[in-house]
């Protein structure tokens, strides 16, 4: 965008008690690289002084020398000159290093906090709060505290120092020269209020109509075969044309803000100088002032107009990276709701798992569960079966510990999961999510994630124990295939493949299985129910059941409704109990071919 | 004097483009080139007045230091009255702001202009261009035409004005210098294009810096969004470790680009300072000795010092100018290679109408003759062999086959997003090449597996192939499509908005919208792709009664999976590697075709689920 330099709503923008609190915290955070900072900053300092001695230089070789006739004054003056601008070379270029190290490991340790705070998170706090928050918090608004170390850091405190060294400077030429240059603080102070007040909201509209323009092109684009097969490609051409007109509109607001306000600042440094030439000048003809001093004066104000507009833009950019800093603080800060223990048992190989008395309702929603006891023995596969909502799939989460009961309790050969690390839990408990997700890398890299120390050969060793290694060997580059992001490349059942392969890999004792819903191809869906099958062999499966094909091969069926088990026992049992899940069953089966 | 950019001035390193730079002199460059003239020659008035407002500018700059040469000699050091050359120098400053403020105001203007004018253009211009070039082209590839690349080409436009007034400057500061002393003059720009050159250094150099920072940020954005988008798999797997580790090595790559940009700045920036401040001393060695030996005036001096300061910033930007160019002269490339781009699938000079049905002759006869069809014109694998069928009108035949027979090719066919290859597909005795497209795709209307659904009510969607459909229309069809019920349960009923802002619906009720969306145009030929394959198996008998009407009365097309909604049509075709494999109605194939049973079966293991997907996402 040029000149709009960043901008902050209402409700983001932080009063100066919780700036301060930001800040505060910041500088503990940055604690590691203090002396850096320090350093930059000195730097900083030095480098303002070199520039401002230019024309105090100036004034000497005027006052000393030249007026004088005195060469050797004059040589000296400018041999100061040129060591002072070789010295500024050198401690700016240093100054830009540092500065940039200070803010660039600083953000580098807030990436990666934030991003482990978001690790830790259980599901709950998942579930209440959007992904795309939560993403932004990690991409915008780290980008916008980057965007301000990568220059905005260094251009603000230069531009502050400057501006603050050159008036000290020019109370130091001159008290009453300064005071008689004060006439045009009040329009610059005005201006720059104003400016920053205007470009603020200026900026903010663009960056709402981009994401409307952007939102309009993209369903524009992702929606053409939907507007040619009705034959809406110009009325859609029109739509779009409205919505790109109010950004141009609100481009053109921002361009009105961002054209006055340069002049403005341009013509009060004029018209200061204008007034140090005459008033100075004044004072130089009735020999109050030397002509070097007004000389100097006038070259101090040739660099004092730009810091002030440089900081009138940058403004924006310091406010809204305070207000990212600080929901970024807010983020860290949230409590983890599924703690490792302080001090953790350890949890045997295999063993019963025991539900005992366990209620769980989601945050402060209703209850879920309640008063429910069940105990699973080692190596039984478990079915649990009921409609959507009525509380199976939360059971097995909390039996994986992906939740923490409300009451009550579960264990695992009779240690509390809580009294667990959540890293040893998840060596005997793995859940395998109905969807495949698949992240960047390959697809050897995808099965590991549950074993990253595990060699290619023990990769091979997993796919060939479920039956499919020569399916995920055939992709071109074998195991070692890309899968770009979101696994576009791998079709559904391949991706559920991967799913199986990975808990294949890990070798868990225990295994929560959500069963997919989607549809696959017919090929595939006979090659993952077989390899299901292989996975499940000698594991104690809890299995949340959407076919009741699924709960017909297990040990036992759970019927879970309305917050508690209805009815458990086996298949046959439950048939010809006649109850619950005799009618599921029968509505099921009904409905196949 | 801080020396960083000023941030008036485009930098173009904020929103850099991430394909490849052409590089100047290629042949495709020249249609980059010859969008920016044309864009130019449309803004030629706000062009003219943002040159004359910059040579007004150039001529009151200059002025100031020249003032304040004679204030200090005439007025200070002499005996004018002072505060006549105060008043000058405040008049100069004035008109010099109001110039820069003119100046600044056309250029963007101009540049908005133009960015506007082209995305409308863009934009038409995709909707129109054909399916085939859409199958290969991502959506991001497109969106960032008319965004990133747009913005960078829209820079080249304000950098018109504004380099004419920087060029303006040089060439006025550097004749009034030489006027006044040639010797100093000489000596003090001597050192000066230095800053050019390393203007122009710095700008290439670094644009490709930032370039891999945000490459890096991109990445690690990636591992963000994967990983809460599959934070379930993160827990289920115990993957915390795996994803940590990822972020920690893309962290580190931020990092080290960010240090590298740095170091960019660096080298550059302080030696940009420093070569201006040189010519600084040698005015003040060899100007203040030429004041001593009388041969200038202090006021010269002052002066000098003062045109010095002056070029800095317009040497610097005239130095970067060049890459800035030269990047948005790629864009602009880009950008012309859509419009360049000319749709495949148009209509005929002299188009046919169809025939109006009578009562004799009920139209929506649709015949497949002998077609022959591969994608990506026919070079690619052929997708339809010798594909022959033909469909009476009022028929509904049901086409069958395991994923990948063809059969969503023949749906696309059929309202020609793509030409056959060989052969011909009539409709009621026309062939489609001959039709307005607009008038066969009223006739021959298409629901899609991916109900696609845009921002807007229930209402404008219904209605989306006649937006002044009345009510009782919109009623009607979504009656029809069995979705009546479930819109006015909406408190807002029909007026219900959808989209990224508004309510999600199920896959079931988007794809009921979606059929009566077709159905509100009244086509002689429905062609339902899939469409009841997102519907929930316990409300399918909902849509199948929906379905059930609409099929009696027209041409209907069916590709489906489940054998219910396959056994509606009169006629069952089974397709496998793009040939006709078997035909039939249903009951008979089910009880004579092996490998029909096979494929129904298969398809009929796997059930679907009702998740909520929000409309307009697909």
């Amino acid at each position: 965008m040029g000149w709009l330099q960043g901008g902050v709503t209402e409700e983001d923008r932080l009063d100066l008690t919780a700036t301060g609190a930001v800040l505060a915290r910041t500088a503990r955070l940055a604690a590691p690289y203090r002396r850096l900072g320090i350093r930059a900053f000195f730097l900083l300092v030095a480098w303002t002084g070199t520039i401002l001695a230019g024309p105090f230089l100036v004034r000497r070789a005027l006052d000393d020398g030249i007026r004088v006739g005195d060469s050797g004054v004059l040589f000296e003056s400018v041999v100061a000159y040129l060591a002072a601008a070789l010295l500024g070379y050198v401690l700016y270029r240093s100054a830009i290093v540092t500065l940039a190290s200070v803010g660039e490991s600083f953000l580098r340790d807030m990436r990666i906090r934030v991003f482990d705070r978001l690790l830790r998170q259980a599901l709950g706090f998942y579930d209440r709060n959007k992904s795309g928050v939560l993403v932004s918090r990690m991409t915008s608004d780290i980008d916008s505290l980057s965007e301000l170390v990568q220059f905005g850091l260094l251009m603000f405190t230069g531009a502050l120092l400057q501006l603050i060294g050159t008036i000290v400077a020019l109370g130091f030429l001159s008290g009453r020269l300064l005071l008689v240059c004060l006439i045009s603080v009040p329009i610059v102070a005005l201006a720059s209020v104003k400016f920053q007040r205007d470009s603020n909201r200026a900026y903010l509209v663009v960056r709402d109509r981009i994401g409307l323009t952007l939102s309009a092109l993209q369903e524009g684009i992702a929606g053409v075969r939907i507007v040619q097969a009705f034959g809406r490609e110009e009325l859609e051409a029109s739509r779009f044309s409205r919505t790109n007109d109010s950004l141009y509109r609100s481009h053109m607001d921002s361009v009105k803000v961002a054209a006055w306000y340069l002049p403005i600042i341009e013509m009060a440094g004029t018209i200061t100088t204008a007034a140090a030439i005459g008033i100075g000048g004044w004072w130089v003809r009735s020999g109050e002032l030397s002509i070097g001093t007004v000389v100097a004066f006038v070259l101090l104000l040739q660099g004092m107009f730009e810091p002030v507009q440089q900081l009138s833009q940058l403004f924006n950019l310091v406010q809204s990276a305070t207000a990212s800093l600080s929901k970024l603080y807010e983020l860290i800060d949230e409590p983890i709701e599924v703690p490792d223990p302080d001090e953790p048992q350890s949890l045997s190989p295999a063993g019963e798992i025991d539900v005992s008395n366990l209620s769980f309702s989601y945050g402060d929603g209703p209850r879920v569960l309640s008063n429910v006891d069940l105990t699973v023995g080692a190596g039984e596969r478990i079915a649990f079966v009921g409609p959507t909502g009525a509380g199976k799939s939360t059971l097995a989460k909390l039996i994986a510990r992906l939740y923490d009961p409300s009451e009550g309790s579960i264990s695992f050969d009779g240690v509390d999961l809580r009294s667990a690390t959540g890293r040893e839990l998840r060596d005997r408990v793995l859940v395998v999510p109905q969807e495949g997700h698949l992240f960047t890398g390959t697809v050897a890299d995808n099965i590991r994630i549950a074993k990253p120390d595990a060699s290619d050969d023990e990769v091979r060793d997993a796919l060939d124990r479920i039956g499919v290694l020569g399916r995920i060997e055939g992709f071109e580059n074998g195991l070692h295939t890309e899968v770009r992001e979101g696994g576009a490349r791998l079709s559904a059942g391949e991706r559920q493949l991967v799913s199986l392969a990975r808990a294949a890999l890990a070798d868990p004792a225990v295994l929560v299985l959500d069963e997919a819903t989607s549809s696959l191809d017919p090929g595939t869906e006979l090659i993952v129910e077989g390899a299901l099958e292989e996975l499940m062999t000698d594991r104690t499966v809890i299995a949340i059941a959407h076919r009741l094909s699924t709960s017909q091969r297990c040990d036992r069926v759970a019927v879970i409704d309305e917050g508690g088990i209805a009815e458990i026992g086996t298949h046959d049992d439950l048939v010809a109990a006649g109850g619950h899940y005799a009618a599921l069953f029968d509505a099921w089966q009904r409905g196949q071919p | 004097m801080s020396g960083q950019q000023p941030s008036d001035e485009p930098t173009g390193s904020s929103e850099p483009s991430n394909e490849r730079d052409s590089i100047d002199g290629s042949p495709a460059n020249s249609r980059g080139r010859h969008l920016l003239v044309d864009a130019l020659r449309r803004q030629r008035l706000g062009l003219l007045m943002g040159m004359g407002a910059a040579l007004g500018w150039t001529a009151f700059r200059v002025t100031v230091p020249r003032l304040i040469q004679l204030g200090i000699d005439r007025g200070i050091r002499g005996t004018d009255p002072l505060w006549r050359w105060s008043l000058f120098i405040a008049i100069a400053g004035m008109f010099s702001g109001i110039f820069l403020g003119l100046r600044r105001y056309t250029a963007f203007r101009n540049a908005r202009r133009v960015e506007a004018r082209t995305r409308d253009r863009l934009f038409a211009h995709i909707q129109r261009l054909h399916i085939a070039y859409h199958d290969v082209t991502a959506t991001g590839e497109l969106m960032s035409r008319a965004n990133t690349d747009l913005q960078q080409f829209q820079n080249v436009v304000t950098m018109v004005p504004i380099t004419t007034g920087n060029a303006l400057i040089v060439v006025a500061v550097a004749v009034v210098m030489l006027l006044t002393d040639p010797v100093l003059a000489l000596l003090a720009l001597i050192g000066l294009p230095l800053v050019n050159l390393l203007g122009k250094k710095f700008s290439e150099k670094l644009h490709p810096a930032v370039l891999a920072v945000q490459k890096e940020s991109a990445e690690l954005a990636g591992v963000v969004e994967e990983t809460v988008a599959g934070m379930r798999v993160v827990k289920g797997f115990g993957a915390e470790g795996v994803q940590a580790e990822k972020l920690v090595t893309e962290a580190d790559d931020v990092y080290r680009e960010s240090i590298r940009v740095s170091r960019i700045r660096a080298r550059y920036l302080p030696g940009i300072e420093l070569v201006p401040n040189v010519g600084l001393v040698i005015v003040l060695a060899y100007g203040g000795q030429l004041v001593i030996d009388d041969q200038l005036t202090i006021g010269q001096l002052v002066g000098f010092n003062l045109y010095v300061l002056m070029l800095i910033q317009p040497l610097r930007m005239l130095g970067m100018v060049v890459a800035q160019w030269q990047r948005a002269i790629a864009a602009g490339d880009r950008i012309a290679e859509v419009l360049d781009t000319a749709p495949v699938i148009v209509d005929p000079s002299h188009p046919t109408a169809l025939p109006e049905a009578t009562r004799t002759s009920p139209v929506g006869r649709i015949e497949f003759n002998h077609v022959h069809f591969g994608y990506a014109g026919g070079s690619g694998p052929p997708v339809l062999t010798d594909f022959h069928l033909t469909i009476n009108a009022g028929e509904s035949v049901a086409i069958v086959g395991p994923t990948g027979c063809g059969k969503s090719t023949v749906a696309r066919l059929a309202p020609r997003f793509y030409d056959v290859d060989d052969g011909s597909i009539l409709l009621d005795g026309i062939d489609l090449r001959e039709l307005e497209r607009r008038e066969l795709r009223r006739a021959i209307s298409l629901v899609f597996e991916d109900t696609f659904l845009f921002s807007g009510t229930i209402r404008e969607n219904i209605a989306f192939a006649d937006p002044d459909a009345s009510m009782d229309d919109v009623r009607q069809a979504a009656t029809l499509a069995g979705a009546r019920d479930f819109i006015e349960d909406f408190e807002l009923g029909f007026d219900t908005q959808l989209g990224e802002r508004g309510l999600s619906l199920s896959g079931g009720q988007r794809q009921r919208i979606s059929i009566a969306r077709s159905l509100l145009a009244n086509p002689r030929v429905l062609i339902l792709d899939d469409a009841t394959s997102a519907v929930d198996p316990t409300k399918e008998h909902e849509i199948r009664d929906a379905m059930q009407e609409v099929m009696a009365k027209r041409t209907t097309i069916v590709i489906a999976h489940r054998a219910a909604t396959i056994s509606l049509a009169d006629r069952v075709v089974v397709l496998d590697e793009g040939r006709i494999v078997a035909e039939g109605t249903h009951s008979d194939l089910l009880a004579t075709n092996e490998r029909y049973r096979e494929i129904l079966a298969a398809s009929d293991a796997g059930e679907s689920d009702d998740t909520p997907v929000p409309a307009g996402a697909s």
